[in-house]
């Protein structure tokens, strides 16, 4: 997120979140460190 | 969102360790891996639209393997010009050409000279007028400053290991008044230097 920001990217927030790995061969190590999918929605300001 | 690059990763051996994957994803999406590809995962796990999906050349989705979903965080507007980074063999790309129609432009850029080709042909395979697909690299974008509406990327910029550099980029070729619709992984936890030094977790 902090490096979305700063470049300079507004208004940035995550939207939504995905299991992507469920049933993978590294469903296991996604749950251990906590990787998700994800949504990230921001702006450049006008 | 993302972390940055440890000072000790072999930056270009990550290079093409990804390239390598991705390329083996456009020959073969059926073979062995470790992340999920294809229609099927998109729709059951990540909620695209299995109608819209099974409009496009099979080869495009078959080869699909992004982590989230671009298209479900805003509406593509007709008119609007879309950049697409790493945008692999077609899938997001193709379902933006259509949302932003005849008046606006989707623009594919990947550094997997095989995704690109597929990318290609399923764009002239729905004889997509408003597509163009450009070698290129999230770090050093083939395109114009300030020149695109919308900027979508799925699973990609986690694959990029100077992710400064990458959100630079995108700022660099955002109209003001532009937006980033980005579908990643995010980490919850902070990890350790040697975890992040580990090629084999940044590719699978």
């Amino acid at each position: 997120m902090n490096v979305v920001g700063a470049a300079g990217l507004t208004d940035v927030e995550v939207v939504a979140h995905f299991d992507c790995f469920q049933g993978t061969s590294k469903e296991h190590i996604a749950r251990k460190y906590g990787v998700r999918g994800a949504n990230l929605l921001a702006g450049r300001a006008r | 969102m993302a972390t940055s690059c440890p000072a000790g990763l072999d930056t270009r051996r990550l290079r093409d360790e990804v390239s390598f994957i991705y390329r083996r994803v456009a020959e073969d999406p059926h073979g062995d891996f470790h992340f999920h590809r294809g229609a099927h995962y998109a729709t059951e796990l990540l909620g695209y639209d299995a109608t819209e999906l099974a409009e496009l050349p099979p080869e495009s989705p078959a080869s699909f393997a992004g982590v989230a979903n671009p298209h479900a965080i805003a509406r593509l507007q007709p008119g609007e010009t879309v950049l697409d980074i790493g945008c692999g063999a077609g899938m997001d790309l193709l379902l933006a050409a259509r949302r932003v129609g005849q008046s606006g432009r989707a623009i594919g850029v990947d550094m997997t000279p095989a995704m690109a080709e597929r990318a290609r042909a399923s764009s002239q395979a729905m004889g997509l007028s408003n597509v163009e697909v450009r070698l290129g690299d999230a770090l050093e974008l083939p395109v114009d400053d300030e020149s695109v509406d919308v900027v979508i990327s799925n699973g990609v910029i986690n694959l990029v290991p100077d992710k400064e550099k990458a959100y630079a980029e995108i700022f660099r070729v955002l109209k003001p008044g532009g937006r980033l619709q980005l579908g990643d992984i995010i980490v919850a936890h902070e990890l350790s230097e040697a975890v992040r030094n580990n090629i084999d977790l940044w590719t699978g």
